[in-house]
């Protein structure tokens, strides 16, 4: 039988990027993805030669029709999947040798992943339980600041389904920001929230990312929400999953809701759409009894 | 409150079932009374009600008898039941080596097996436990087995992803989400050890052991002394409706927070 395929990833960023400004680029390298294959055990090719650098600070949206592969590619950039060939690097580092302490990175799934037993506080303190770090006076404040940014003060003792769908998600992405991450990785995590609530916390991600000098890889559905969030668009095809496109939004930060309603927006949101309506016309060339 | 007692819905949970019984007993006891049935072939309610006080005290030592082995075969099959549920988590190949056997105890008939227990255990409290944990382990097992292998294969990534142990990932993860699923087998198996107990006590009683409410039963049959036989079976009924009732409490208590099976849905 073979060993536990889950790789456990805890990367010690160098301190040069550390002590980068929020939301500021610099040239460091967060993550590279070379050449990765992933192919399952039926034979499913879920991904083919991806190639993809997210730099320090980057807000980088994935977006692609369904079976384009980008949760895979997502969870193989926080190590919860093994590539087939290939490699990837965190901080310039292989997965090999970055097993240290500290918890640099966060993952947010596409529903909250509340343990539906646990109040709110102690969903949020899970990851410094997890490495007993969980009782300490700086773990409150951890705590408390994270259910604060998110605006979940008093709502501590609240089950998670006295939550509203909205309310549960800022509850996730607390939990994600107690351990102070560096890379944040979202999977589709506004895809089952009403538009204005969407839009809410896509002003909040926004301006968590600027605070808390995040580099955030968003994977989503949504042409307009990638154009309002990023500054790169990274568009996948199906069948097999590949990226096909990588287009910058150009439009600086701070971005208000004004920017939605610009011309600006509209000029990106096509160019999104067409070079995914290409992408979704490649994967529709090829087979379909392929993955979903 | 003003608002009529019809429209109270735990009022109504209670009143219906009760009347439904109350109707029964009358029709019961009107119907033994006008075709004067003999107390031999059918007692009537009356009859069993008075059988019940006169015959109290060797009807109350019986029936403390099969709730010691109920409540020592319950506690035990919990006990074992969980334990082996936590074994056969920590790999597939335990699970796949060892639930077979743990299916071939739960189809093997106890009537069948438990002449043989009741010879090779001298101790009849002990072997009649023993039959009644045989009866009443398997759907701890099962579904507690389930419980601890339905987790949210999200959650379970995360927990990885933060390096938790097998201990944290047991503790923090597994427990708290099997805890319904637990729930629901201790409802079954608390019925089945009472039915184990009994079930036990009459293939003992055949052979002149003298225990509990089905030797009662069954010494009753002998002497055509029915009334008290209704009145042991009665009790026993009765003993099966609160333990049942014991585990929904339990249940709810511990789930109410958050499990859909505990919560109050306002319409």
């Amino acid at each position: 039988m073979t060993a536990n395929k889950v790789t456990p990833l805890n990367p010690e960023p160098d301190q040069e990027i550390m002590a980068g400004k929020a939301g500021a680029m610099t040239s460091r390298p967060v993550l590279q993805v070379d050449g990765v294959n992933k192919i399952y055990g039926n034979g499913t090719v879920a991904l083919k030669g991806a190639d993809l650098t997210v730099k320090q600070g980057e807000f980088v949206s994935l977006l692609g029709p369904s079976g384009c592969g980008k949760s895979t590619l997502l969870r193989i950039m926080a190590g919860l999947g093994e590539v087939t060939t290939g490699t990837v690097k965190w901080w310039e580092q292989d997965y090999g040798v970055v097993g240290s302490k500290g918890r640099k990175l966060a993952f947010v799934f596409q529903n909250a992943t509340l343990m539906p037993w646990a109040r709110v506080r102690k969903n949020v303190r899970l990851p410094l339980d997890l490495e007993h770090a969980g009782k300490s006076p700086e773990a409150e404040r951890k705590i408390d600041d994270a259910l604060g940014m998110v605006g979940l003060q008093g709502f501590d003792n609240s089950f998670p389904r006295e939550l509203s769908g909205g309310m549960q998600m800022r509850a996730s992405i607390a939990r994600a920001m107690v351990t102070e991450p560096n890379l944040l990785l979202m999977d589709e995590p506004f895809g089952a929230l009403d538009e204005m609530t969407r839009n809410r916390l896509n002003d909040d991600v926004l301006r968590l990312w600027k605070d808390k000098g995040w580099t955030i890889v968003f994977v989503t559905h949504s042409v307009y929400e990638a154009v309002y969030l990023s500054g790169r668009v990274v568009v996948m095809a199906a069948r097999p999953g590949r990226i096909v496109d990588d287009i910058s939004i150009e439009e600086p930060y701070p971005r208000s809701p004004d920017f939605r309603v610009s011309t600006e927006f509209a000029g990106y949101c096509r160019q999104v759409s067409r070079a995914l309506e290409r992408a979704s016309a490649m994967g529709e060339d090829r087979d379909e009894e392929s993955q979903s | 409150m003003n608002a009529p007692l019809i429209r109270n819905e735990r009022f109504v949970q209670i009143a219906a079932p009760l009347l439904v019984g109350v109707l029964v007993l009358l029709m019961w006891q009107f119907t033994v009374m006008a075709f004067e049935v003999p107390k031999y072939l059918v007692p009537s309610p009356v009859d069993i009600g008075q059988s019940l006080v006169s015959d109290f005290p060797s009807l109350f030592n019986a029936l403390l008898m099969t709730l010691k082995v109920t409540f020592l075969a319950f506690a035990i099959a919990v006990i074992l039941g969980v334990a082996a549920s936590l074994l056969f988590v920590q790999s597939k190949w335990i699970e796949i080596s060892l639930f077979p056997y743990a299916v071939l105890m739960q189809v093997t008939p106890v009537v069948a097996i438990a002449p043989l227990i009741i010879i090779w255990v001298n101790d009849t409290t002990w072997a009649l436990t023993i039959c009644a944990v045989i009866v009443a382990i398997f759907p701890i097992i099962s579904n507690t087995t389930l419980g601890l292998r339905s987790v949210d294969p999200n959650l379970l990534s995360m927990f990885r992803m933060y390096r938790a142990s097998r201990w944290q990932e047991l503790i923090r993860l597994r427990i708290p989400g099997a805890l319904p699923y637990f729930f629901g087998g201790l409802r079954i198996s608390s019925g089945l050890a009472l039915i184990g107990a009994v079930v036990a006590e009459f293939v003992a009683g055949t052979g002149g052991a003298r225990a509990g409410l089905a030797y009662m039963i069954l010494q009753s049959g002998y002497n055509l002394q029915i009334p008290r036989m209704f009145a042991a079976l009665l009790l026993i009924t009765v003993t099966g409706i609160l333990l049942f009732a014991l585990m929904v409490w339990m249940s709810d208590r511990a789930l109410r927070n958050w499990h859909e099976s505990a919560l109050k849905v306002e319409h």
